[in-house]
């Protein structure tokens, strides 16, 4: 296949990236203007994705590799893009001028993103990872409670430093232990290489940088400060499509050294554990909604790495999945808050009393989302859940199961919390019913049949995970 | 199975039946709400088609010498298959067709005797929830199938009794309604679990099929009971049976068509279903017939005294009910179908005119109804007489027909209590529908003043609207009862269960005849002829009557039960233990993790410095974790 086709999807968000750096210049903001570009080239974008879907190849001198586990990951990340910007619409929390930046960056995250679910050299991985990165550092502080962004933004930026350095440092030990520099050839030298302390520990180091984006344990100190410093569709972002790009290499590693004898599992039981526990336990302190959805994700990240941690085809397909479960549960969360949230200010807890009457839908869709992320069935949260545990179980790890569905009781504590915010509590003064847009009706109701029906009837998705899972270890 | 060339056009038909009236419900309710004539149009439109298609699938398989099953896998596990699909047979075949018949006639009287009320379009919404979930559950080729849409039955009989939630008493009646018909369930339940553990498989076809015999008899007598549960809740038979009268509350066509015709039918639809499983235990059958003898001798006494036009009608469904149910149990697999179908159609009719009267009258007392000149409605009050005479049994109406086969099947018991229990239930019958009959023909006295309410719906239109489907109720009632023998030959086409002998003592006939004759002289001696004080002999005594009245104490019977046993001794010891045992352990857990989580909280709340100390802290525990994890 011709080497540009297969470059498509990246080269399309890139254009993107570029139009709205076009309209930076432009003189007069206007924000209506700004959000149909950014929806239409999204939605473009999900469109250039599936039609790549098929697409196989390797570029730049065996750096990139496209396969069908990266170009799933990119059509999950273009769908993430996309439903980020549909809550744009009102996008107050940024001032008008700025918003052209805020789509530049929301795209170049993107397409660093998807650069990183096909690097596989490992400089490329560690150059995308930066790209995205940074854009994050910088999105961040665009909100116009000037003081909290810079902060949140700052305690970003040095604790992502900080990861960046470990990852480097780990990535030196490597290829210093090894001289391989793409995860092709890691795969080949590791088995023969495990015993060494270097390689051990060079790994370890390596995933660091990916634990800082995922946010899990020890590199988690940034989320809370940040999701609640970030502009609402920011934080979105932060909470749904950024963690893709981060599972993507971190299953594409993991898939490299699986033959690197047990210290790797050992640890990443380890971080698991303490990112489910200490996630779960800080959030149910919390009474901002964002800080409790920061806590909450640190917590998701520790299911997600039971499935990476598996390193089985079932344990990386799970991982997909959930992802996928992540993606859509976390952003239905997300609508709900922008919503209620109309001046684009933080919210509490307590503040979403009365929600049930106010518009029941979006109760309905918060309930939904909340219970997905619990795993109650027959949501597809659940699913995703049990094929990971089911996973883990197959390859030995039954004590990590039974603390992680621990974990999962202890987070239905706070989850219900929200829950009976939303439906049981009365507000101190009544609030009139809200009054929404007919698309965002629309949205909340294919979010909530999303996550039910695919709850009940997961298999094509199975599927595809499987599929995915399997061009990863070709 | 093999599936014969014209399999297509009878799926289509059996889907087009089953599906229609739920697309029709899930429109109106999302969409037509606000049109009540459009919604009603809906409704009756579809319900039309699913007629057709029933009568078109009777018409093709009018001769089936084999049931027909469409089945698809639905769950497996193990030794354990579920299939749903459909059951298309001589009884199922029938019994849609007669759900059809009713739900279409019942639906356009409705439109007279519902305009105007506010909740229009949500009462047909309702009435196409049922339409479907009854339809399904005729062609419903298993068991589980069979009880999910039994619920969805009770579930739209709850919505339609507490139609007019405003009203208490109404609300109350459809909770009551839906509580004891759960107790009923349960049991039912239960039994299908007992035969998917046993047998492995829920199919109707296999559990009347001889490799049922295979299990044990104890087995299938306790599996039987326990399904026999269900009917007695469905079928409001003794001990379940109070119900029934209370459900009254709802629109009268909805007693029509759910609390008459069809949807309590259903637990002697499932009777006749499982008849060859059933006939597997002679214990089962006999405790059958008991129940059935007992509830239709207790509701007849209580619909003896009752002044209230509709609970007539209702206590007398019960009895009719039971009536069938002895049929059945007696081994009478034609009778207990044949009286299900002609019931079908005369109750119907009885609750429609009824309705009529109720809607001129703006009343539910008989005596009031007929002082305020119910008479002089000539079509209603002709139609009803027709019914009530096909009710007590004379000849040549249908009722007497099917009566007799029941009585026939009664006689063929060794033990001869069984037929006078029959004899005696056609005497009630005859006596309190007459007794309702003359009242209203011949009142005494003035008639009160008039409401507003009532005159307020008396248009000329809604009356003929009403009439048509009387017209052709008493029709129908008129001519059914000739059509036994076809009907019994068409039933028992392919029929695996054992078919009872034909031949019944000669006097027989003249007996049923003696004991109505005797019953509607009576009645006219007590209401009828001039001079007659309208008190019946029961009423004379203050004991008896009260007894009666109160429906031999079976409702203060289970609230007495329900204060003393449930409340007091159960209630409060599980009021105890979750306060005391659950309670205390969850608030103590729940209060240890809240503390955790605060002391995790207040970590990150510290500076970036602490927090990177954190991060490198971790690191090095880590690395130098890999030193120490070889040792172990």
């Amino acid at each position: 296949m011709n080497g540009w086709a297969l470059f498509g999807p990246e080269l399309f968000v890139f254009g993107a990236a570029l139009v709205f750096l076009a309209l930076c210049l432009v003189k007069s903001p206007s924000p209506r203007r700004d959000f149909m570009v950014a929806l239409s080239l999204a939605a473009l974008v999900v469109v250039a994705g599936l039609a790549a879907l098929k697409a196989q190849g390797t570029l730049f001198a065996e750096a990139y590799r496209v396969d069908l586990f990266s170009q799933v990951f990119k059509v999950l990340l273009a769908l993430g893009l996309f439903l980020v910007i549909c809550l744009c619409s009102r996008l107050n929390g940024v001032e008008a001028r700025h918003h052209p930046e805020f789509y530049l960056l929301l795209f170049i995250c993107t397409l660093a993103m998807m650069l990183l679910s096909s690097a596989v050299h490992l400089l490329s991985i560690y150059i995308a990872l930066e790209l995205s990165s940074y854009s994050l550092y910088v999105l961040v502080s665009l909100r116009r409670a000037r003081q909290m962004a810079m902060e949140a933004s700052l305690k970003f930026f040095l604790v992502g430093i900080t990861a960046s350095a470990v990852m480097l440092l780990g990535l030196a030990l490597l290829y210093g232990a090894t001289g391989a520099v793409t995860v092709h050839e890691l795969a080949r030298i590791l088995p023969g290489a495990a015993d060494r302390p270097l390689v051990q520990v060079g790994l370890m180091l390596t995933l660091c940088g990916f634990f800082f984006k995922l946010a899990v344990f020890p590199f988690h100190v940034w989320a809370p400060d940040v999701y609640q410093g970030a502009a609402h569709p920011a934080t979105a972002f932060i909470a749904t499509a950024s963690k893709i790009g981060a599972v993507a290499v971190l299953v594409r590693l993991a898939a490299a050294s699986e033959e690197s004898g047990t210290y790797l599992a050992h640890a990443l039981v380890a971080l698991s554990i303490l990112s489910m526990t200490v996630g779960n336990l800080a959030a149910i302190a919390q009474k901002d909604l964002k800080r409790m959805f920061a806590y909450s994700s640190i917590a998701q990240a520790g299911y997600v790495l039971i499935g990476i941690l598996s390193m089985s085809p079932d344990g990386y397909a799970a991982a997909i999945f959930y992802c996928l479960a992540l993606l859509v549960m976390k952003f239905t969360g997300f609508l709900v808050l922008v919503a209620v949230a109309f001046d684009g200010a933080n919210i509490e807890i307590a503040e979403l009393a009365g929600l049930h009457r106010r518009s029941p839908l979006l109760a309905m869709a918060l309930m939904t989302s909340l219970f997905s992320l619990a795993g109650i069935p027959p949501t597809i949260g659940f699913t995703g859940k049990f094929l990971i545990f089911n996973a883990a179980i197959a390859q030995g790890h039954l004590p990590l199961v039974l603390i992680a569905m621990v974990n999962v009781v202890i987070s239905l504590y706070y989850y219900l919390m929200v829950v009976k915010a939303a439906y049981l509590l009365e507000p101190a003064l009544d609030p009139p019913p809200m009054q929404l847009p007919a698309a965002v009706n629309v949205l909340a109701v294919a979010l909530v049949a999303f996550m039910v029906v695919f709850g009940v009837y997961p298999q094509a998705f199975i599927e595809m995970a499987r599929f995915a899972a399997a061009a990863l270890l070709k | 199975m093999t599936y014969p060339a014209a399999a297509d056009l009878t799926l289509t038909a059996a889907i087009a039946a089953t599906a229609l009236p739920l697309a029709a419900f899930a429109v109106i309710l999302l969409l037509t709400r606000g049109f009540p004539r459009l919604s009603a149009a809906l409704s009756i439109a579809a319900i039309s088609v699913a007629l057709v298609c029933a009568g078109l699938l009777l018409v093709r398989h009018g001769h089936l010498e084999t049931p027909l099953e469409y089945s698809t896998l639905w769950m497996a596990g193990g030794d354990i298959v579920v299939r749903v699909g459909f059951l298309i047979d001589p009884l199922s075949l029938l019994m849609l067709m007669i759900v059809a018949v009713i739900c279409f006639l019942v639906q356009v009287y409705s439109l007279g005797y519902m305009a105007g009320d506010p909740g229009f379009a949500r009462y047909y919404a309702f009435m196409s929830l049922f339409a479907w979930a009854m339809m399904n559950l005729t062609l419903a080729a298993s068991l589980l199938q069979l009880y999910i849409f039994w619920e969805l039955v009770g579930l739209s009989s709850y919505l339609l009794i507490g139609f007019w939630y405003e009203k208490f008493s109404a609300s109350e009646a459809g909770k009551k309604a839906f509580v004891m018909t759960r107790l009923g369930d349960v049991a039912f339940f239960i039994g299908i679990l007992l035969v998917l553990l046993n047998f492995g498989n829920l199919s109707i076809l296999e559990l009347n099929s001889p490799r049922a015999g295979f299990l044990p008899p104890a087995v299938v007598t306790v599996s039987a009971l326990l399904i026999f549960g269900g009917i007695v809740g469905k079928s409001a038979q003794f001990p379940l049976l109070t119900w029934l009268p209370d459900a009254m509350e709802g629109p009268t066509p909805v007693s029509a068509l759910l609390h008459s015709a069809t949807m309590v039918a259903a637990g002697v639809y499932l009777l006749a279903r499982l008849f060859p499983f059933f006939s597997m235990s002679p214990a089962a059958l006999q405790v059958c017939l008991a129940v059935g003898a007992v509830s239709m001798l207790l509701s007849a006494t209580m619909a003896m005294v009752s002044r209230d036009i509709k609970q007539v009608w209702a206590y007398s469904t019960i009895s009719q009910l039971g009536l069938m149910i002895m049929g059945l149990a007696a081994g009478d697999y034609v009778a207990g179908v044949f009286h299900l179908t002609t019931h079908a159609g005369f109750k119907a009719l009885l609750f429609l005119c009824a309705g009529v009267f109720i809607h001129a009258c703006g009343g539910n007392d008989m005596f009031e109804i007929g002082r305020r000149g119910a008479r002089h409605l000539k079509i209603p009050m002709i139609c009803m007489i027709i019914a009530a005479a096909a009710l007590s049994g004379v000849p040549p109406l249908s009722g007497f027909f099917s009566k007799e086969l029941i009585l026939a099947a009664l006689a063929g018991r060794p033990s001869p209590i069984w037929l006078a229990a029959g004899l005696l239930g056609a005497f009630l019958t005859t006596y309190y529908t007459f007794r309702l009959i003359f009242i209203i023909l011949f009142p005494r006295g003035e008639a009160q003043a008039k409401d507003a309410h009532a005159d307020g719906h008396n248009s000329e239109a809604g009356y003929r609207v009403m009439a048509a489907p009387l017209i052709v109720l008493a029709a129908v009632t008129g001519v059914l009862g000739f059509g036994g023998h076809a009907l019994g030959r068409f039933l028992l086409q392919g029929f695996p269960g054992p078919v009872p002998g034909a031949g019944h003592p000669t006097w027989l006939p003249f007996a049923a005849l003696g004991a109505t004759a005797a019953a509607v002289g009576l009645a006219w001696f007590e209401f009828g002829r001039r001079g007659a004080d309208q008190v019946g002999f029961v009423e004379r005594v203050e004991p008896l009557r009260e007894l009666f009245r109160r429906r031999w104490y079976i409702d203060d019977a289970y609230r007495w039960l329900l204060d003393h046993v449930l409340y007091r001794v159960f209630s409060a010891f599980c009021a105890k233990n979750d306060q005391k045992v659950i309670d205390g352990a969850v608030d103590g857990l729940g209060g240890s993790m809240a503390a955790a989580g605060r002391i995790l909280a207040v970590l990150h709340t510290g500076s970036v410095q602490f927090r990177l100390l954190v991060v490198s802290v971790v690191l090095i525990l880590l690395g130098l974790y890999y030193f120490v994890y070889p040792l172990n």
